[in-house]
């Protein structure tokens, strides 16, 4: 009777460890993945934020052409000849073809 | 036990009962569908410089219901953005979740937005258009809305080219409302296409310049001139007086915003009568020397008189051209024919759209010949009774520097992909031969004696370079559906040099007061413009060519 008693005790003690076994391998399980997809979603956010830094430079490249071409523009260029530098268009006698 | 039996029946009633209710409010609240437009193209001149560009602007919106204290909030944005309160006040009280404050704001708005530090503003970038040179070529180019449509000009006409891509795109954010679906997004940026324009900035602000000089000094109401090269038909500039800037396109009157060289016809003047010098001589029923007599000034015809400016006896229909007689061009009409005429006329583009890569052109209006009375035939041949646009004008004048042969004018020279390869090419095309190149030629050296002593375009002569040209002065329609009194259209169009010519111009000075001759009023914009245009173009004068002579201190034996 006792020894019945002892085997069935040890019995479910196997059981129990089992289930313990199975229990922390399916936690663990859910930890890893868990932690995959955090590395996944700080990944994206990473190469969110450097793709805006590219947008960003790239805006601002955008904005130097537009200023560049706002300060070749030959409105200006044509007051800087005339009103800074004292320069006229010259007449036609006064051009020298260089063949 | 019973504690876990009740967990287990809750989890079961959710996982299995409720739970595609409860995906579908999770996917809401992490995944957003955005629309995504891409950048426009750019326009850019003959010479690769921009002449409209994008750029990247912020615009203002605000979720009301995040808002704390709208009262007092309303005010503040409003300052900031330069706008009335009551107009943020009443977004602000909107019962939605999406509201604009402001579309496309300055900098320093949004700057000054941003240092409120308001919970529940945000600020979405868009694409703006932006006119680096201002108000150079402005009719030309035209405008766009502020949803990005083209909706004048070459933006309006090119504008399914031009414009961007638009995608919808589903991105993912987390709690704090960051997005991690960035290269999904990346690859949808796609930008417009790129036009080249044939265009060129130097030329376009020559002609602006001229143009402008010319109609200020006459008090004038406005004008128009175009350059044309007449080999290939490319327009190099197309200037308009009154100019708009079309970054500010409202603060304009509409009128101001048309290209008026092709959208609005007005009666040539003496213009014309090249044209039917040219018929005469390619019916063969005339040659330079023919003459007619002029009728001492006066000759009555269908019963109108017909007058000249001078009286004149017998002309040759080199000296009809040169002196303008009306009476003189009346007689040849009467020799060649009213058909003759006519089909010339149409033959030189009169009376027909162009199909230039522009919006809104006029066919001008020249009637059939069937229709036509003595004195309606007598009146085309000077130029009055018919209506021609600036452009078909200077389309017809090309055709004879061109050796007869008319040319399509066209403003857009290539289409380009974003990366600059181009993806069209447009090639100069050739229409018709309207006159044989002898006609042309004989036509040309007319015109050329317009320029000289005597002549009525004695302005327009220009030292170093042979210059041809015909000179118009003509009557406007009053109110009244009659010519009125002191209204006229002065032009002058010709091209230079006269043997082998490089440019086509054209100035038109509507309603000029201080003189209304074509020959005292636009000849001098158009000596102007063919001096500063041909040294640009480095094309040397042709009578004064200084060769430079150089030498090297050597030893010659022998």
């Amino acid at each position: 009777m006792a020894a019945n008693r002892k085997q069935k005790k040890t019995a479910a003690q196997r059981r129990t460890w089992v289930w313990g076994l199975i229990l922390t391998l399916f936690i663990g399980e859910m930890l890893f993945y868990t932690w995959c997809r955090v590395q996944c979603t700080q990944a994206g956010i990473a190469i969110s934020a450097e793709r805006r830094k590219g947008q960003e430079l790239a805006t601002l490249a955008n904005s130097l052409k537009i200023e560049l071409a706002r300060l070749k523009a030959p409105e200006r260029i044509s007051y800087i000849a005339k009103h800074n530098l004292g320069l006229r268009m010259p007449d036609p006698g006064q051009t020298i073809l260089v063949p | 036990m019973l504690w876990l039996v009740a967990i287990g029946t809750r989890a079961g009633y959710l996982q299995l009962y409720r739970g595609e209710w409860l995906s579908s409010k999770a996917v809401g609240q992490v995944e957003r569908t955005l629309t995504l437009h891409g950048k426009r193209g750019t326009i850019y001149d003959s010479r690769h410089q921009p002449l409209a560009v994008s750029i990247t602007t912020s615009s203002v919106a605000a979720n009301p219901a995040l808002i704390k204290h709208p009262g007092k909030t309303a005010p503040k944005l409003a300052k900031a953005l330069n706008l009335k309160t009551r107009d943020i006040a009443r977004k602000l009280a909107a019962k939605r979740h999406f509201v604009w404050l402001k579309r496309q704001a300055t900098p320093n708005e949004t700057e000054a937005v941003r240092a409120l530090n308001i919970e529940g503003v945000d600020f979405l970038p868009e694409h703006s258009r932006f006119y680096p040179n201002t108000a150079l070529a402005a009719q030309v180019l035209g405008f766009t809305g502020i949803d990005g449509h083209g909706l004048e000009g070459v933006e309006f006409y090119y504008d399914r080219e031009l414009k961007g891509s638009t995608q919808k795109v589903t991105i993912l954010e987390d709690a704090l409302g960051r997005s991690f679906e960035a290269d999904r997004r990346a690859g949808f940026y796609k930008t417009g296409h790129n036009l080249v324009l044939t265009l060129d900035g130097h030329i376009q602000y020559i002609t602006e310049q001229a143009l402008s000089a010319a109609v200020t000094t006459n008090e004038a109401k406005s004008g128009m001139a175009i350059v044309m090269d007449p080999g290939s038909g490319a327009i190099l500039a197309m200037a308009h007086y009154p100019v708009f800037n079309p970054n500010t396109y409202r603060n304009y009157s509409r009128e101001i915003w048309r290209n008026r060289a092709i959208t609005d016809p007005f009666e040539p003047g003496s213009t014309l009568k090249i044209f039917s010098a040219a018929a005469a001589i390619e019916n063969g029923s005339s040659t330079p020397s023919t003459i007619y007599f002029c009728e001492n000034g006066n000759y009555r015809i269908g019963g109108h008189t017909v007058h000249d400016t001078k009286s004149h006896g017998w002309l040759s229909l080199q000296q009809i051209v040169k002196y303008s007689s009306n009476i003189g061009a009346v007689k040849v009409v009467e020799r060649i024919g009213t058909q003759a005429l006519h089909d010339n006329l149409k033959g030189f583009g009169f009376g027909q759209r162009t199909k230039i890569d522009c919006p809104g052109e006029s066919s001008g209006a020249l009637s059939h010949y069937k229709r036509w009375t003595a004195v309606d035939a007598g009146a085309i041949a000077f130029g009055q009774g018919v209506s021609v646009t600036g452009l078909q004008l200077v389309t017809a004048v090309a055709a004879l520097a061109n050796d007869g042969l008319m040319m399509r004018p066209h403003i857009v020279r290539a289409v380009a992909d974003a990366n600059g390869r181009p993806i069209r090419k447009v090639s100069p095309e050739a229409v018709r031969q309207v006159v044989s190149v002898n006609t042309a030629r004989s036509i040309r050296r007319i015109m050329r004696t317009v320029i000289t002593p005597g002549g009525t375009g004695v302005q327009a002569d220009l030292d170093g370079y042979t210059v041809s040209g015909k000179t118009g002065t003509a009557q406007k329609i009053g109110k009244d559906g009659t010519y009125a009194a002191n209204a006229y259209v002065a032009s002058f169009v010709g091209f230079a040099p006269t043997e082998r010519p490089a440019l086509a111009v054209l100035v038109v000075v509507d309603e000029p007061k201080q003189n209304h001759y074509g020959g005292q009023v636009a000849a001098p914009a158009f000596k102007q413009i063919i001096k500063e245009t041909l040294s640009y173009l480095n094309i040397a004068p042709a009578d004064s060519l200084k060769r430079l002579r150089v030498s090297r201190d050597v030893k010659v034996n022998g």
